[in-house]
């Protein structure tokens, strides 16, 4: 065990002395030439793209966009390792921020709790709620740790949260795990197959070596289980998670929700709200059912009982419903060249290399206008929508 | 910051300068105003746009109820520039309430060019006459080895082969003035403002000569104004487009040829005609100073362990590192050196501030470091501090000594006078002795004989 | 993706993208307050106006047609100042070829333009600009928008303006049709910028000049006007009807305005309609079996 921190010691500043210097590659002839970085970045993305398509070409596009997550963070005595710089705690505190920003931000709808691990017992921080910036505050204000670390405590307390929350909702758990040991009351592997009934999908993200446990837990309920190698492996582990699983038919109840879209009103009047009962002065939102003034939303009417959101929070994640097809390579020299424009139809750049050889674009199977390496990454990363497919009142019929 | 007392910020700094007559008369012409328009802090343009169309005068009151109370300073700062440059004419009324209206000639150009675009100084070079221009590159690299051959030429006449030779010394002797101190025995050196100069970005400097070169112009014979006006006229020519030299006067044909060895200006003989180009230099003319400040491609790299690298084929820069470096060796597009306690004792001694080159260090960051936060290693801009404050341990303050005073009261009464001012810098109670800083000093007399 | 350095970059120095309705049906309805010549050499002025403030300022024009969407102008390809016979040339080409796509459907009352279109072109544009280096105007998106929202676009907008929102790119709507348009209002609430719907269309240019001539700078400073209320209306998945209360999905959040006994987006069977999404813990634990 040893050994292993060692190691992953060494890796952790092997990687923070990298040099300011650009990365080199070989050419054929021997000589250093710094990387093409852009061919490279798009050709990784291509692949990302693909995977991704081909995943949801056979089955019909299902995420789990209602979520219910538990985060549960280990703050036993190994969180104050210093081999992250300052600690392991901070480190991943400081992620976990990022994180509940970013989900926030995908999963419009879901909620999110805390559960920290101190003295080989689980404490409830948050209860299940929508606003990134309570967690945050309730997290950054409980950063000490002592202790063991307990998985079973941990995971009896999500089982007892989690198994009240509605059955269309997903539940998760996602556990930052510090510690090389579990001290535990009982026999761990029956709360595992426990959390597994009520289908809860528990990941790990370790933060020391590899846990047999922990593996197994990740495995029984679904989930994924990973190690950091560093502060920017662990953000990319972390993030990972922020965008909708896919949703698994038997985990949660399809359901048709009644919500409604209250407008916001002028900036500047006076209307007494009904959720704190006192006159508020600036824009507030109205139900739509029975005109009640409401402060915030997401919310419940007090009145109507109308669950009430902002239909923008919702449309947020409906590209994950309406993804842009992926654009075809063209061969630069297949496409005769009085067919193949001057410039790209996005964002007007030439198409033309130096030289007015024709360089790399792609098209699209659709709208059949060309595009940039750069409008492709944009397009189906960002902007979720076609530029030519929404400018032609054709294909908009057809879709 | 010492830049101040040399440079003046700008060209509308000389421009707002200029008496009330002969600025009314410059805005007879479209292109100042345009120029004068582009000058302005962005809140004071919205104003001019916003006050376009209106041919009443409206109150001050008004115009102020736009503002939020954050930028209130602001406000004051546009106004004020809009007064000073009299493209706002203030009238008080019997309620003491000032309304402002646009100044009329400049309100009348201005419409013109909103509803009729843009219109070009003088037609270009037609395009079916075949001269070979030089490309844009071409001339930016022409510009550019233009002004270094120029100020290689002011720092150090000797060395350079002498390509700007057209220059005459009397005017190379007013651009000397102020940068460089004339002595008996080892021939020219450069003085405190000299080496601030040569840190300063081109467009900085560009502006410190042009404006010299228009102080100098009453003596040549030249009205100011009419300079001016030409000179920012310039500015709104399109860069690498050939210009007839035939559309100028006299006079003008001369200021171009002396813009021609500053880089401004290329010229190109054709068979009958000849032609000028303006290059990027002198279409910058009008921009004020901060947008084109940064534009420039850096080229230092300085490491923790002060060594200090510079991609860099210019003689220029070298000469620029010599002032506060040791240059160990030259590659051909390489210059090697290090920051030594020793070569930054000789710049602070030649008045150069560690700010000063910590932030032409930064502002000069090779594009791959400056991405980085600090873009200078943190220990090096620290160090260049400390040995600046090394040198600097003992202040000097011009001050005065105050002695014998007559009674304890009257003492504490002259402290606490002084304090009020704070200048007060020394007291010993005991002796009734007290030393306060010069400005005071005849206020301090003033008070005293009133004590007695 | 999001260039950090735009916030560095407190200069005046502004890319303008204007986004300009050229719906025939809009401007030939008799609803119309004024007429498309007038509304253009408003326009035009007010094009001369931004560059004429900045040598460094850059506008783009990007018609939003009723079959089709393009570039009709683009300042940095000139010489700084503006060429209106170049655009107005431009335009025309631009109206003839979106009149001859039309494929003779059967429109009822005035059509929606492709709004989706030129935002999605827009931002594309305004992307090439961020990548050309640390340092660049800053960009932002005028709407000068008459036609009705198009429903069938919903998605399509809201997926412009929250990548918009993401550069922190705003987008500023000036709307001179009669009707209040839903999707500007959110457009510009979400990424801050400023709605208006001018009362006198005459004023445009006075309109345009005063509000939305301010650079990004300068609106940290003055007071522009505040939004009259912005309306959170979405359009349901199945009839593009635009509704205000409605059932959604709980798998992939799909809105509908009639109870379906099948997603037709994810496919997922429903069961009995539930009322809500509770927060409270009676009821969180009330529809749990």
């Amino acid at each position: 065990m040893k050994e292993t921190r060692e190691t992953s010691k060494h890796g952790r500043e092997h990687t923070q002395t990298r040099g300011p210097g650009e990365s080199l590659q070989e050419d054929e002839s021997g000589l250093l030439r710094p990387i093409d970085n852009q061919a490279l970045h798009h050709a990784q993305y291509r692949r990302r793209l693909r995977s991704l398509s081909s995943a949801s070409a056979t089955s019909r596009i299902q995420k789990g966009l209602i979520r219910y997550l538990y985060l549960v963070i280990d703050l036993s005595r190994a969180a104050g390792e210093m081999d992250l710089r300052p600690s392991r705690m901070v480190v991943v505190a400081k992620q976990v921020e990022a994180f509940i920003r970013e989900f926030f931000d995908q999963n419009p709808l879901s909620q999110i709790g805390l559960i920290s691990i101190k003295n080989g017992v689980a404490q409830c921080l948050t209860d299940l709620g929508g606003s990134p910036e309570s967690h945050i505050k309730v997290l950054m204000g409980k950063l000490e740790c002592a202790g063991e670390a307990s998985l079973q405590n941990a995971l009896e307390l999500v089982h007892e949260q989690l198994d009240q929350i509605p059955s269309y909702g997903h539940r998760e758990a996602i556990i930052l795990y510090s510690a090389l040991s579990t001290c535990d009351p009982g026999d761990v592997m029956e709360t595992i197959q426990k959390c597994k009934n009520s289908k809860i999908r528990c990941s790990v993200i370790g933060l020391s070596a590899e846990l047999y446990i922990c593996k197994y837990l990740c495995q029984e309920t679904g989930g994924l289980y990973s190690v950091a190698l560093d502060e920017a492996h662990l953000k990319e582990l972390i993030l990972e998670h922020a965008p909708p699983p896919p949703a698994i038919a038997e985990f949660a109840i399809a359901n048709l929700i009644k919500m409604g879209f209250p407008q916001r009103a002028a900036e500047g009047v006076i209307s007494i709200c009904s959720c704190h009962k006192e006159a508020k002065f600036g824009g507030g939102y109205t139900c739509p059912r029975c005109k009640a003034r409401v402060c915030e939303l997401p919310t419940e009417c007090r009145i109507c009982g109308l669950t009430l959101v902002s239909s923008p929070h919702l449309a947020r994640s409906y590209h994950h419903l309406f993804p842009v097809t992926p654009f075809d390579d063209v061969a630069p020299l297949f496409v005769p060249n009085h067919r193949r424009p001057k410039a790209c139809f996005g964002c007007q750049q030439s198409l033309l290399n130096p030289g007015n050889l024709p360089g790399r674009c792609v098209t699209c199977p659709k709208c059949k206008q060309f595009f940039c390496l750069d409008c492709d990454i944009y397009i189906h990363e960002s902007l979720h929508n076609c530029p030519g497919c929404e400018s032609l009142r054709d294909s908009k019929s057809l879709s | 910051m010492p830049q101040v007392k040399i440079i003046a910020k700008n060209f509308m700094d000389m421009v707002s300068s200029l008496p009330a007559m002969k600025l009314d008369k410059l805005y007879e012409n479209a292109f100042i105003c345009e120029a004068i328009l582009r000058s302005l802090p962005p809140l004071a343009k919205k104003y001019v746009l916003q006050l376009l169309y209106i041919d009443v005068p409206v109150s001050a009151s008004s115009l102020q109820e736009w503002v939020l109370v954050d930028g209130a300073s602001k406000h004051r700062v546009a106004v004020d520039r809009l007064i000073q440059l009299r493209v706002f004419t203030e009238t008080v009324d019997r309620k003491k309430e000032a309304t402002y209206r646009l100044n009329l000639m400049f309100q009348m150009n201005l419409r013109k060019h909103v509803v009729h675009g843009g219109v070009l100084p003088r037609e270009p070079m037609a395009a079916n006459i075949t001269v070979r221009l030089p490309s844009l590159e071409e001339l930016d690299n022409y510009a550019a080895q233009q002004w270094e051959c120029f100020l290689l030429h002011l720092i150090n006449s000797a060395e350079v082969e002498v390509t700007t030779k057209s220059i005459s010394p009397s005017m190379m002797k007013v651009f000397q003035r102020g940068l460089l101190s004339q002595r008996d025995n080892e021939g020219s050196r450069l003085t405190e403002s000299g080496f601030q100069f040569l840190l300063m970005d081109t467009n900085a400097q560009l502006w410190y000569i042009i404006r010299e070169y228009i102080s100098n112009s009453e003596d040549r014979g030249v009205d100011s104004a009419d300079l001016i006006s030409f000179l920012l006229e310039l500015s709104f020519h399109v860069t690498g487009e050939a210009y007839n030299m035939n559309t100028l006067d006299e006079i003008q044909r001369i200021t171009v040829k002396d813009l021609a060895d500053l880089g401004l200006i290329k010229l190109q003989q054709g068979r009958k005609d000849s032609w000028f180009i303006p290059t990027k230099l002198a279409t910058n003319l009008s921009i004020s100073l901060s947008d084109a400040s940064s534009r420039k491609m850096g080229y230092v790299v300085v490491e923790t362990n002060f060594r200090l690298y510079a991609y860099s084929t210019s003689k220029l820069h070298c000469e620029i590192l010599r002032l506060f470096a040791r240059v160990e060796y030259q590659l051909p597009n390489l210059i090697v050196g290090s920051i030594t306690k020793e070569n930054l004792y000789k710049a602070f001694s030649n008045g150069i501030t560690a700010d000063q080159i910590i932030s032409f260090l930064q502002q000069n960051a090779h594009p791959r470091v400056a991405e980085k936060v600090p873009s200078v290693p943190e220990n090096v801009t620290d160090q260049i501090r400390l040995w600046e404050s090394d040198l600097n341990r003992v202040e000097m303050t011009p001050a005065h000594f105050f002695d014998d005073f007559p009674s304890r009261d009257v003492f504490e009464a002259a402290c606490d006078f002084a304090r009020e001012y704070s200048s007060l810098l020394w007291e010993d109670s005991k002796k009734m002795q007290l030393i306060v800083k010069t400005e005071i000093y005849a206020h301090m007399k003033e008070f005293l004989s009133h004590q007695k | 993706m999001t260039p950090v350095s735009s916030k560095q970059y407190t200069d005046d120095v502004s890319l303008l993208m204007v986004l300009m309705d050229t719906n025939p049906l809009f401007w030939s309805s008799t609803a119309t307050p004024f007429s498309f010549s007038k509304f253009l050499s408003q326009v035009l002025s007010f094009l001369n106006s931004i560059i004429l403030l900045n040598q460094l300022n850059q506008v783009v024009v990007i018609a939003t047609g009723f079959n089709s969407c393009d570039y009709i102008y683009d300042s940095s390809l000139g010489h700084g100042n503006l060429r209106a016979e170049t655009l107005l040339q431009k335009l025309e080409e631009f109206v003839i070829k979106d009149e001859e796509l039309n494929k003779q459907e059967s429109v009822d009352g005035i059509g929606s333009s492709l709004l989706s279109g030129s935002l999605s072109m827009a931002l594309c544009y305004i992307q090439r600009v961020f990548r050309s280096g640390s340092i660049h105007p800053q960009p932002r998106i005028l709407c000068l928008h008459g036609s009705q929202d198009g429903p069938g676009q919903y998605v399509a907008i809201m997926n412009s303006i929250f990548s918009a929102q993401r550069s922190m790119v705003p987008i500023d709507s000036c709307v001179i049709g009669s009707q209040h348009s839903a999707f500007l209002q959110q457009a510009s609430y979400i990424t801050g910028g400023v709605y208006l719907k001018p009362q006198q269309l005459d004023g445009l240019f006075q309109y345009l000049t005063t509000v939305f001539a301010t650079d990004l700078h300068s609106r940290n400073f003055l007071q522009l006007p505040k939004p009259v209320g912005v309306d959170f209306r979405a359009s349901c998945f199945c009839h593009k009807n635009t509704i205000d209360m409605g059932y959604i999905c709980s798998v992939c959040l799909s809105i509908f305005c009639k109870h379906h006994k099948k997603c037709s987006t994810c496919g997922s069977a429903f069961g009995q309609p539930q009322t809500s999404v509770s927060t409270s813990n009676q009821k969180r634990k009330a529809p749990d079996n």
